[in-house]
C-alpha cells in the first residue's frame, strides 16, 4: 500500500499555482509594456498628461482623501465594535454575522439601499423635514459624502476583524494586573488595551485604504457624475475609450500612490505605536 | 496588631452548579507568610482571588485590617498581586511597568523615579530601568513583577504560584529572596503553590486545603509532625500508612497494635475519635523508621523485615523494605553505624512511637 505520494506526483499540484502565477506576473507586464508603448509606439504622453492636466490631479486628489476619510472613518467606528465583540464572548460569533452582512448583500441591492435611506426623498431626508429640521433635501448621495458613506459601509468590517484579531492576543490578566495596581476600568483600557491593540487599528487602516483607493463600482453608482476617482477613470478608459495605454498609465500611478501611502501609515505607525514584545 | 491581616469568616464559592470553596475559615497574622498549599483543583486560586477581589464570594465575610472588603474592586484593596504567567505590560520597559502603579495613582513624576529604583534595587534589577520585557529572562520577569507590586507599598501581597514556569535551581534561589523580602517589609505574603517543599521552606503559616476546604492550619512543623488527616500526612512529605487497631485507652495514651507489634502512644497522637478495639491507620514518617543493630527475633515493639531497594539521596540513604505490615520506605543518615545495607539482608526494624500519628477509623 502507498503511503505517501511520489515527488513527481506531488509536482503536479504546483500547475494551478504556477498557472494563476503566470497570469498575475503576466498582466503586471502587459500592464508595464502598455503603460509605455502607445498606439503610436514608445510614448509617455499619459503620464504627461497626468502631470500637466489640473483635472486629472483633482482627480487623484480626491481619491486619496476620500480613501483616507473612509479608512479614518471606517478605523474609528470598528473600534467600539470590535471592543464590543471582544467584551461579549458569548455574543461574538451572533454580532461577526451582523458585521458581515455588508458583505452577504449584493453591490446593485447595497447601494439600492443607500438610495432609499440617502436619497432626496429618502428616508432621512424626509424625516428630518418631516420633524422640520430642514426645508430642502441635504444632498448626502451623489457626490463625496455619498462615497465615502458607501464605501465605509462595505469596507468597516475589515477593520472590525483586523481590530478584534488583537484585541483577542491581549492575555486577560494584563487587565487584572492593572486593576490590581490601582487602574480604573477606563485607565486600563488607555494604558493597557488601546496601545497593544493599535497595531490591529493600523492594520485595519491599511486595509481600508488600499481597497478604497482601487473603488470603482461604488464611486459610480453613489459618486457625482462629474466627480470621478481614479477607479472610475481606468473602468471609463478600458470600457468605454479602450485606450489601454491611458488605463495602464493611470494603474501604475494609482499603484505609486497606494504605496507611497503605505509607506506614511507604516511611518505613522512606527511613531505612535509602542512595541510590544510577545 | 500589624497591618496586613486577613479576616476569612464561612466563605464559600460556586461556580454554576460546581462549589469550589466550602465554608473556609482562616484567619491570616499581618506581616507573616502564608501559604495556600494544595493539588491542583482544591479551591487555592479562587481563595487567592476573593481576596483580591477578582471574585465576591457566595457566602461568608473577607476583612482586610478589620474592614469588611464585601463589593470593593480590587484597585481599591490595600492588595498587590503576582499572577502565575506575570502579566508584565509587553508594551512597557522594566520602569515604566513598575511605575505603572504610580502613575495610575496620579503620583507626581518627580516622585516616581526615587521609589522605582529603590524597588528595582531591593529585587537586584538595579540597572534594568530602560530593558525591554521581552529581553528579560525569566527570573529577571519575576523580579519586576515583584518589584511592580511592591512598589505601591500594598499591606498584602498575593501570589499565585509565581515560580511554577522556573527551572529548580533559579526556583531554589528565589525563594530564598522572596523569604528575605517578605522579612525586611514586613508585608503579609499570601503564596499559593501545589509545591510542599516550597511550601514548607517559605512559610511561617501552611494553609493545607483539598476538596474547596480546609484540612489543616499550621507552622510548617506541625503539618509534619501532627498531619490532621490522611490526605495532610501524603501531601506533605512522604509518607507511610499501616493498618492497625486500637487495643486500650486509658486517660493520657493508647496501646496500638500493628501486625503484632505493640506501641503506647500519648493520646495526642490519635486523631479522630478513638476507641478501643477500633481500627486504625498509623502514619510514619521514613526517618522515624529504625534499623535495630542486633537481628534477633522480633519483641513487642521491633519486627522483621527485608531490604528490597536501596536508593542514595544524596547524604541520604531511601530504603524499601519488605515486612508484615506491607512495604515501608525507611530515610536515613547514609553514614549511620546501622546503614550497612545491603539488597535482600532482613533486618530489625522498630519505630520512633514519638513520631507516629494515628488515625482512628470511626
Amino acid at each position: 500500500m502507498r503511503t505517501s505520494a511520489t515527488p513527481q506526483s506531488l509536482g503536479w499540484l504546483l500547475l494551478p499555482a504556477l498557472l494563476v502565477l503566470a497570469l498575475f506576473l503576466g498582466s503586471v507586464v502587459l500592464l508595464f509594456f502598455n503603460a509605455f508603448w502607445t498606439r503610436d509606439g514608445f510614448s509617455l504622453v499619459y503620464f504627461r498628461q497626468i502631470v500637466e492636466r489640473p483635472d486629472y490631479h483633482e482627480v487623484f486628489l480626491r481619491t486619496v482623501s476620500i480613501s483616507v476619510v473612509v479608512a479614518l472613518a471606517s478605523a474609528v467606528l470598528a473600534y467600539p465594535i470590535a471592543w464590543l465583540l471582544w467584551r461579549l464572548p458569548r455574543w461574538r460569533n451572533l454580532l461577526l454575522v451582523v458585521v458581515l452582512v455588508p458583505w452577504l448583500v449584493s453591490l446593485v441591492v447595497r447601494t439600492y439601499g443607500w438610495l432609499v435611506i440617502l436619497g432626496p426623498k429618502g428616508f432621512l431626508n424626509e424625516a428630518l423635514r418631516w420633524v422640520g429640521a430642514i426645508q430642502s433635501p441635504l444632498p448626502l448621495i451623489f457626490n463625496d459624502l455619498g462615497v465615502v458613506i458607501g464605501l465605509t459601509h462595505v469596507l468597516m468590517p475589515f477593520a472590525v476583524i483586523a481590530t478584534l484579531s488583537v484585541l483577542l492576543q491581549i492575555d486577560t490578566r494584563l487587565e487584572e494586573a492593572s486593576e490590581s495596581l490601582g487602574a480604573s476600568g477606563l485607565a486600563t483600557w488607555r494604558r493597557v488595551v488601546l496601545p497593544l491593540s493599535l497595531p490591529g487599528v493600523f492594520t485595519g487602516i491599511g486595509i481600508t485604504f488600499l481597497t478604497s483607493m482601487g473603488a470603482i463600482v461604488t464611486p459610480i453608482l453613489l459618486g457625482g457624475l462629474r466627480q470621478k476617482m481614479a477607479g472610475t477613470q481606468i473602468y471609463q478608459e478600458v470600457v468605454y475609450n479602450f485606450n489601454m495605454s491611458k488605463a495602464s498609465t493611470w494603474a501604475l500611478c494609482l499603484l505609486l500612490l497606494s504605496g507611497l501611502g503605505l509607506v506614511v501609515l507604516r511611518a505613522l505607525e512606527g511613531a505612535l505605536v509602542p512595541k510590544a514584545d510577545r | 496588631m500589624r497591618r496586613g491581616s486577613i479576616a476569612i469568616a464561612g466563605v464559600g464559592k460556586e461556580f454554576g452548579p460546581a462549589t469550589v470553596l466550602n465554608e473556609v475559615d482562616l484567619a491570616i497574622e499581618g506581616g507573616s507568610f502564608v501559604t495556600l498549599l494544595g493539588p491542583s483543583g482544591c479551591g487555592k486560586t479562587t481563595l487567592l482571588r476573593l481576596i483580591a477581589g477578582f471574585l465576591e464570594p457566595s457566602r461568608g465575610a473577607i476583612a482586610i485590617d478589620g474592614a469588611a472588603m464585601q463589593g470593593v474592586p480590587p484597585r481599591r484593596r490595600p492588595i498587590g498581586m503576582v499572577f502565575q504567567n506575570l502579566a508584565l505590560f509587553p508594551h512597557l520597559d522594566v520602569f515604566d511597568n513598575v511605575a505603572y502603579g504610580l502613575r495610575v495613582r496620579g503620583t507626581p513624576a518627580a516622585d516616581i523615579a526615587g521609589p522605582v529604583s529603590r524597588f528595582l534595587g531591593l529585587v537586584g534589577l538595579a540597572g534594568f530601568e530602560r530593558r525591554r520585557i521581552g529581553q528579560l529572562s525569566g527570573g529577571q520577569k519575576q523580579r519586576v513583577a515583584l518589584a511592580r507590586s511592591l512598589v505601591l507599598e500594598p499591606a498584602i501581597l498575593l501570589l499565585d504560584e509565581p515560580l511554577s514556569a522556573l527551572d529548580l535551581q533559579l526556583r531554589r534561589q528565589l525563594q530564598v529572596e522572596l523569604k528575605s523580602i517578605q522579612r525586611q517589609l514586613a508585608t503579609t505574603f499570601v503564596f499559593v503553590t501545589h509545591d510542599q517543599e516550597e511550601a514548607t521552606l517559605l512559610s511561617d503559616t501552611i494553609v493545607v486545603m483539598d476538596g474547596g476546604r480546609v484540612q489543616q492550619v499550621g507552622t510548617p512543623g506541625e503539618i509534619y509532625r501532627r498531619p490532621a488527616s490522611p490526605f495532610v500526612a501524603r501531601f506533605v512529605g512522604d509518607i507511610n500508612m499501616l493498618p492497625g487497631r486500637i487495643v486500650s485507652i486509658d486517660a493520657a495514651s493508647a496501646e496500638i497494635e500493628i501486625g503484632g507489634s505493640h506501641l503506647r502512644l500519648p493520646l495526642t497522637a490519635v486523631i479522630g475519635k478513638a476507641r478501643a478495639g477500633a481500627s486504625c491507620n498509623v502514619a510514619c514518617r521514613p526517618e522515624s523508621i529504625a534499623v535495630q543493630p542486633s537481628s534477633g527475633a522480633g519483641t513487642g515493639t521491633t519486627f522483621a523485615a527485608r531490604v528490597v531497594a536501596l536508593h542514595r539521596l544524596g547524604p541520604m540513604l531511601k530504603v524499601t523494605f519488605d515486612t508484615v505490615h506491607g512495604p515501608l520506605t525507611g530515610l536515613m543518615m547514609a553514614n549511620a553505624p546501622t546503614a550497612g545495607l545491603a539488597e535482600n539482608q532482613s533486618a530489625q526494624l522498630s519505630f520512633a512511637a514519638d513520631s507516629l500519628t494515628v488515625f482512628a477509623n470511626p
